[in-house]
């Protein structure tokens, strides 16, 4: 026993009179933070609600994303998160779904259905967090968002070194289907999306080759963050074409972004260039055009047009978006000019309350073939 | 009727006793001695739970507030908190000199992945040399971290309150 001890020098009457009021205090904190922690449950969520007006078509009104965060806390160590999506109104995911183990301060153990750390909007996609109703393009087509997949691994960070530091096994996307008798009968992967189409989210996913994801988050100096991604491995193939040249393809994708704020400034950055492999075979024993590399990167300011003092945010931000599914392809595929996009978007973020926001913004989306679609977006977003 | 009352306030102090030592735990206790030590250059200091009442705090009602002596002389004072992070709860301290100024802050406990990052150091430093003349506005005064938003903004929350706070507790001649 270490030689120190604490006197209780209390009065009881104030005591229990400033337990009393303190207790409704937090209850009214606990709503108002959305934070529901008694007994260990905690429940969240966010959302998105967006009008989509492309020149040429009428507009889309549409409840996008409706997440539902449930978390449960078995003892100081051990975690359970989950989020329940509605996409679209009717289709329900599993957004994420694992359970957290803490070793120490520096370590925890996860194992579940995660999100692959790539990226910012990935990993950080809720609506309050990033300017423009629409997610950037390029989280969509060159990083999958919102990618997720099965899988074990350690996280944990180090204040020493301002280090955080993510490593994983996951299952990967599936890039073929097959008849069940050997013969491949298409694939999932293709030229205008990249590897979106072979997610399998964790729904009775097929896995036979192991995939290696991690990222290492730097933020040690003021108002800067910096990330930087890997994801190497195979993609999954039915177990009666997995030896079929062809099946499937090899994924060597690295990532690099910035975030940075100062005052009333804000800027963000992100560049990802996949390098797959096999992409001739896939090509032709699917008849897909997948390119053999897919690069992206995106560069956004934002400036907030309140004073700080207010409460009340109200961001205006441009962002400059470059990136192409068919930055390079193998074998004699031609070259789609319209993976080639270049984009363009302007926009306000109007933060009325902390965790929600009201958005619009207008888009200049232009294509190496020369067509230029331009878009008015409005939305409501809330993360609570 | 006077020999009742007697009894059941020793009742209640016993119950009381036997909380506080709970809501402490082993561990967070260790941190929180360790850092002491480390800040004051000190060893063996004693710790003295303050009396607060409504007036004269608090932020959140499982905050303790230590005044810390060695050999009964007065090195500063030492707040643990708690704080809210998305999912959960932070433990974090503040330790503050005889002149009132902020000395030390550290998360000492951080119970989730997202917004770990305010245990940063580096993040940290910003709040020492801090007191009661100084207003605290998380983006303004105290610089932004990108992913932690919701940590980062109730960490500067808490700090700025208790520096309101320990203004109070000076005028009403506490410390």
């Amino acid at each position: 026993m270490r030689n120190f001890f604490i006197l209780i020098a209390f009065s009881f009457s104030s005591i229990l009179v400033a337990q009393t009021v303190n207790n409704q205090q937090n209850t009214a904190q606990r709503i108002l933070s959305g934070n529901i922690n008694t007994k260990g449950v905690t429940v969240g969520g966010y959302g998105e609600i967006t009008y989509n007006r492309p020149t040429g078509k009428n507009a889309e009104l549409d409840v996008q994303r409706l997440v539902l965060l449930f978390g449960y806390k078995f003892d100081e160590r051990t975690q359970f998160i989950t989020e329940i999506e509605f996409e679209h109104v009717k289709e329900v995911f599993v957004e994420q779904a694992f359970l957290q183990y803490s070793v120490s301060d520096n370590l925890n153990l996860r194992a579940g259905l995660m999100l692959v750390p790539m990226g910012i909007i990935n990993e950080y996609h809720e609506p309050t967090t990033f300017n423009g109703v629409e997610r950037p393009s390029m989280d969509n087509a060159i990083v999958p968002s919102t990618w997720r997949e099965i899988g074990v691994g350690i996280s944990g960070k180090s204040n020493e070194v301002s280090l955080r530091y993510q490593a994983y096994i996951f299952n990967g996307f599936q890039s073929t289907i097959s008849d069940g008798n050997g013969t491949i009968t298409g694939g999932k992967l293709g030229g205008s999306n990249g590897l979106r189409g072979g997610r399998q989210k964790g729904a009775q996913s097929n896995f036979n080759n192991i995939n290696f994801s991690g990222k290492l988050d730097y933020y040690g100096l003021p108002g800067l963050r910096l990330g930087l991604s890997g994801y190497f491995g195979r993609t999954q193939s039915p177990y009666d074409v997995k030896d079929v040249v062809g099946a499937d393809i090899g994924i060597a994708m690295l990532g690099l972004d910035a975030r940075y704020s100062k005052k009333r400034f804000s800027a963000r950055g992100q560049f990802i260039q996949g390098n797959l492999s096999d992409t001739e075979a896939y090509n032709t024993a699917t008849g897909k055009d997948l390119g053999s590399s897919l690069q992206g990167y995106y560069i956004e300011a934002g400036y907030n047009l309140l004073s700080q003092e207010k409460k009340q945010q109200l961001i205006s931000f441009v962002r400059y978006e470059d990136f192409n599914t068919q930055a390079s392809v193998a074998g004699n595929l031609a070259k789609n000019n319209t993976y080639d996009r270049q984009e363009w978007t302007l926009g306000l973020s109007y933060k009325i309350a902390n965790g929600a926001v009201v958005k619009a913004d207008y888009q200049i989306k232009k294509n190496a073939a020369k067509v230029t679609t331009n878009q008015l977006n409005f939305g409501v977003g809330v993360w609570f | 009727m006077f020999g009742f009352k007697k009894i059941q306030l020793i009742s209640v102090t016993l119950v009381f006793v036997l909380l506080s030592s709970f809501t402490v735990s082993n561990r967070l206790m260790k941190k929180m001695l360790k850092e002491i030590e480390t800040t004051f250059n000190a060893k063996e200091v004693k710790l003295i739970s303050l009396e607060l009442n409504k007036e004269q705090l608090i932020i959140h009602e499982k905050d303790h507030f230590f005044k810390i002596e060695k050999n009964n002389q007065l090195l500063g004072y030492a707040y643990l908190g708690k704080a809210a992070s998305k999912t959960d709860e932070f433990d974090y301290l503040i330790l503050i000199d005889t002149d009132l100024i902020i000395k030390k802050t550290k998360i000492l406990i951080y119970r989730e992945d997202y917004g770990g990052e305010i245990g940063s150091k580096r993040w940290l430093k910003q709040f020492i040399g801090k007191s009661a003349k100084d207003e605290l506005l998380y983006e303004k005064d105290i610089i932004a971290i990108s992913g932690a938003t919701i940590s980062a903004t109730s960490m500067t929350k808490a700090v700025n309150a208790f520096l309101k706070n320990i203004s109070i507790l000076k005028e009403n001649k506490v410390l």
